[in-house]
């Protein structure tokens, strides 16, 4: 199994600083991770390489888009099957 | 109850797609574009982003969307009242997958808000719902998929609380 993610050491060998700089890359939000607790951190490696190159996402530009009202499929949890919701449809 | 004006949710999309985009996420279609857009029907407003997690090309996709629907509740104020994030492993051939819909339903029947769902293999459920802790907003969606992911194995539904 190819691993997804690097640890904070590993990381700190690859860019050759310490491991508190990659734990304050880390903290400021730099350096995209996943803090899975106190003591275990996960770097991905695809956003490791991606933050490497210099890759930032640009900034979109959000609106309101107006549709019909919502039908039952567009539901969230549409496709579950639950008592209540095959009453409701069947009127 | 989560709640939010109109202003902070235009910016809370933004915020979703710059996150996943950060953690090497491909936005798909419509949203990949310049803008992207929350969906008014009525009285709700609708995310639905759909991605893709990095995978071998040779690799069959791992797909991951958020839902989000809030609730008008008052002038510019929104409540969030229904979301379904999911992870769609299709190579390791799995399903995670947070939810809250129906509530009332749920309430009765459970005693839950919220619940999950784990299917290995996909479509091959052993238990219709699990009980799973609130997700607050859709960053922590992605981020709690993102790790199942990012384990590189399939999840052991066993693990997990069988609500029935």
């Amino acid at each position: 199994m190819t691993p997804l993610y690097y640890t904070p050491k590993e990381v700190a060998g690859l860019l050759r600083v310490s491991d508190d700089t990659v734990l304050d890359l880390i903290e400021r939000g730099d350096l995209p991770a996943l803090r899975i607790s106190p003591r275990i951190i996960r770097i991905p490696i695809a956003a490791f390489d991606l933050w490497r190159e210099g890759f930032r996402p640009r900034r979109r530009r959000v609106t309101i888009s107006q549709e019909p009202e919502q039908t039952d499929a567009s539901r969230v949890g549409a496709g579950e099957e639950l008592p209540e919701r095959a009453r409701s449809i069947a009127g | 109850m989560i709640v939010a004006t109109t202003d902070e949710l235009l910016g809370y999309l933004a915020d979703v797609v710059e996150r996943a985009e950060r953690y090497a996420a491909t936005i798909l279609p419509p949203n990949d574009a310049d803008a992207v857009a929350w969906r008014r029907r009525g009285e709700t407003l609708a995310m639905d982003l759909e991605m893709r997690l990095p995978a071998h090309p040779r690799s069959r996709p791992v797909d991951l969307t958020l839902r989000e629907r809030w609730r008008a509740t008052g002038r510019d104020r929104w409540v969030l009242s229904e979301y379904g994030h999911e992870l769609h492993h299709h190579e390791l051939d799995y399903r995670r997958a947070l939810h809250r819909h129906d509530e009332a339903y749920f309430i009765r029947t459970f005693g839950v808000v919220t619940h999950e769902h784990c299917e290995t293999p996909l479509g091959r459920p052993s238990c219709g719902h699990y009980a799973g802790d609130p997700v607050p907003e859709a960053i922590t969606g992605f981020l709690r998929l993102y790790d199942i992911w990012l384990a590189g194995r399939r999840p052991d539904c066993s693990e997990l609380r069988c609500l029935g």
